[in-house]
C-alpha cells in the first residue's frame, strides 16, 4: 500500500515493527496483562512472517490494523470461556431475522472487530447464575456464593502444596547435580536443561492457578527472540541463549524456590483454619443427633473447658456439649470459616498476579533483538 | 445521499461473515493452519477494497477456541519457533455447516429480490 519500497526498514535501530509493537502495548495499556502479553506476541510472530515472506514492513503493519483497532478487538475478549454461546447464532444472519441481519452491529466499526465485541455485550444470562451473583453480594457472608473463594480453598489447602513440594525437590536436586558436576563440564547443560524445564514447570503452574485462582494467564509464550526475522532457522544453540537471555527464566526459576515456603504457610493457615471451623460447626451437629463430642478417660485434677463452661464426663466417660453452646459453637465455626473463605480468596488474589506477573515478564519490545 | 451510508453495507456484511470466512478457511485446509497462513488466505481472496484487518483475527481464533469450535496445537517449525495451528472441531464444523446453510439461504433470497431492481443501475 503505502512506501512499499523501503528496503533499509530492517534496520533494527528504526525496525518499524518494533515501533508499531511499542504502539500496540499503549494503545492496550488498560488491558489485562495477560491479554495484553498474548496481543503482542500474536502481532509480533504475525508481522515477523509477513515480512519474511516478502512484504514491506510498513505494508504489513497496514494489513495488520491500527493499534487502535486491535487494541478494541482484543479488548471485546470475554474474560470466561463458554458466555459467547447463546450470542454465537445471533451473530449468523438467522432465517428468521434476516430482515434484519446484523441489526447489532450498524454502529459498528468498519473492520471484522465489531464481530466480536457485538458479542461480547452478551454476558452469563441464566437465571441461576444471576441469582448467584446477587447472593454474592451479600456482605461478608457472599463470599461462600463465589466459586474463586473455594477453588482458592482447594488450591491452598490440597493441591498447592503438594505440587510447590515437587518443584522445589526437583529444582533443589537438578541444581545441587549441576552445580556439583559443574567442574566435570557435566553440570553446564544439565543447569540450562533445570532452566528449559523451570519454564516447563512455571507455565504449568500457571495453568493450574488460572484454573483454580480464577486469574487470567497468557496463552502464548514469547518466540525465541530475534527469531523468523529473515526464516533463519533456529538453532539449538541459539535457542538456549534465548533461554538464559530471557527474564522469565530467571523469574520462573526463583518462584520454583521461593514458592515452597510460601505455599507451606499458606498450606498451614488454611488447613488449621478450615479444621478449627469445621470441628466448631460439627460439635452442634453431632448433639443434635443425641451423640456426644468425645470421650474421656481422666483424673480428679484433669478439667476440660469449651467455651468457658466446664466440661465434665458422664458415668461412661462420654464428653457432652454443655447446654447453651450449641449456637455460640456453630456461630464461631461459620465465623472461622467464612473468615477462611476471605482469607483463601484474598491470599488466591495476590499470589495469582505474582504468577501471572512472571509469566507476561518478556522483553521490551524496545530492547535490541540480536 | 451521505457518503458514510456508501460504505455501511459492506461494513456490516464483513462483520457478519467474519466468523464464517475463517471457520471455512480452517476447514478446507488439509492440515492444521497456523494464523498468519489464514490471515494470508483470506486477504489473497478478498474483493478489491473489502478492509480486512488481519490482526483482528487473532482475537476471533482465541474466542472461537474458549467456544470449542476450534482446537490448537503447536507445530514445530522449522522456519522458527512452534506456531499455534488450527483444526475444526465436531462443534467447530456442526457450526460451519449449519452457518453454509444460513448462507446459501440468505444469498438466494436477496439475489431474488435485487432481481427486481436491475433496471435502476
Amino acid at each position: 500500500m503505502n512506501s512499499a519500497d523501503r528496503p533499509s526498514d530492517q534496520s533494527p535501530s528504526l525496525d518499524p515493527v518494533r515501533a508499531y509493537l511499542l504502539q500496540l502495548e499503549l494503545a492496550l495499556e488498560t488491558c489485562d496483562p495477560a491479554l495484553r502479553h498474548d496481543a503482542l506476541i500474536d502481532a509480533e510472530e504475525h508481522l515477523r512472517a509477513s515480512v519474511a515472506a516478502g512484504t514491506s514492513p510498513a505494508q504489513a503493519i497496514a494489513e495488520y490494523g491500527s493499534p487502535e483497532e486491535i487494541a478494541a478487538a482484543y479488548r471485546s475478549i470475554p474474560t470466561s470461556g463458554g458466555s459467547l454461546r447463546s450470542s454465537i447464532s445471533t451473530l449468523a444472519p438467522s432465517a428468521d431475522s434476516r430482515s434484519e441481519p446484523t441489526a447489532g452491529a450498524v454502529h459498528g466499526r468498519a473492520s471484522v472487530s465489531s464481530a466480536a465485541s457485538a458479542a461480547a455485550v452478551h454476558p452469563d444470562s441464566g437465571a441461576a447464575s444471576s441469582r448467584w451473583q446477587r447472593m454474592r453480594r451479600i456482605p461478608l457472608v457472599g463470599v461462600w456464593f463465589h466459586p474463586i473463594a473455594w477453588r482458592s480453598l482447594v488450591y491452598f489447602g490440597i493441591i498447592g502444596f503438594p505440587l510447590a513440594l515437587a518443584y522445589f525437590v526437583w529444582v533443589v536436586t537438578v541444581g545441587t547435580i549441576a552445580l556439583g558436576m559443574l567442574p566435570i563440564l557435566i553440570g553446564l547443560p544439565l543447569l540450562v536443561f533445570l532452566l528449559g524445564s523451570a519454564r516447563a514447570l512455571s507455565l504449568f503452574e500457571g495453568k493450574v492457578v488460572e484454573l483454580f485462582l480464577g486469574v487470567r494467564m497468557p496463552r502464548r509464550t514469547q518466540p525465541v527472540v530475534g527469531v523468523g526475522e529473515g526464516a533463519t532457522q533456529v538453532g539449538f544453540w541459539s535457542r538456549i541463549l534465548c533461554w538464559l537471555r530471557d527474564i522469565r527464566s530467571w523469574l520462573s526459576l526463583g518462584y520454583l524456590v521461593g514458592n515452597f515456603p510460601v505455599s507451606l504457610a499458606a498450606f498451614t493457615v488454611t488447613l488449621t483454619f478450615s479444621l478449627v471451623g469445621l470441628v466448631f460447626v460439627a460439635l452442634p451437629i453431632l448433639d443434635l443427633f443425641g451423640l456426644p463430642i468425645g470421650v474421656a478417660e481422666m483424673d480428679d485434677s484433669t478439667r476440660i473447658q469449651f467455651l468457658f463452661t466446664e466440661v465434665k464426663p458422664d458415668a461412661d466417660g462420654k464428653l457432652w456439649l454443655p447446654p447453651g453452646a450449641a449456637v455460640p459453637s456453630f456461630l464461631i465455626g461459620f465465623g472461622v470459616l467464612t473468615a477462611t473463605l476471605w482469607l483463601a480468596r484474598g491470599m488466591g488474589w495476590v499470589y495469582a498476579h505474582v504468577v501471572q506477573a512472571i509469566q507476561v515478564a518478556r522483553p521490551r519490545p524496545a530492547a535490541p533483538g540480536r | 445521499m451521505p457518503a458514510p451510508l456508501d460504505d455501511k453495507l459492506e461494513r456490516d456484511l464483513s462483520v457478519g461473515t467474519a466468523w464464517l470466512v475463517v471457520l471455512a478457511t480452517i476447514a478446507r485446509a488439509e492440515e492444521a493452519i497456523h494464523g498468519y497462513e489464514i490471515a494470508r488466505q483470506l486477504a489473497a481472496e478478498a474483493p478489491e477494497g473489502l478492509s480486512f484487518k488481519q490482526g483482528t483475527l487473532y482475537p476471533m481464533l482465541r474466542t472461537m477456541e474458549s467456544e470449542g469450535l476450534l482446537r490448537s496445537e503447536l507445530v514445530p517449525s522449522s522456519e522458527g519457533p512452534a506456531r499455534k495451528c488450527f483444526t475444526l472441531t465436531a462443534d467447530g464444523r456442526r457450526v460451519l455447516v449449519a452457518w453454509h446453510d444460513t448462507w446459501r439461504r440468505t444469498n438466494k433470497w436477496v439475489n431474488r429480490v435485487l432481481g427486481g431492481v436491475d433496471e435502476l443501475r
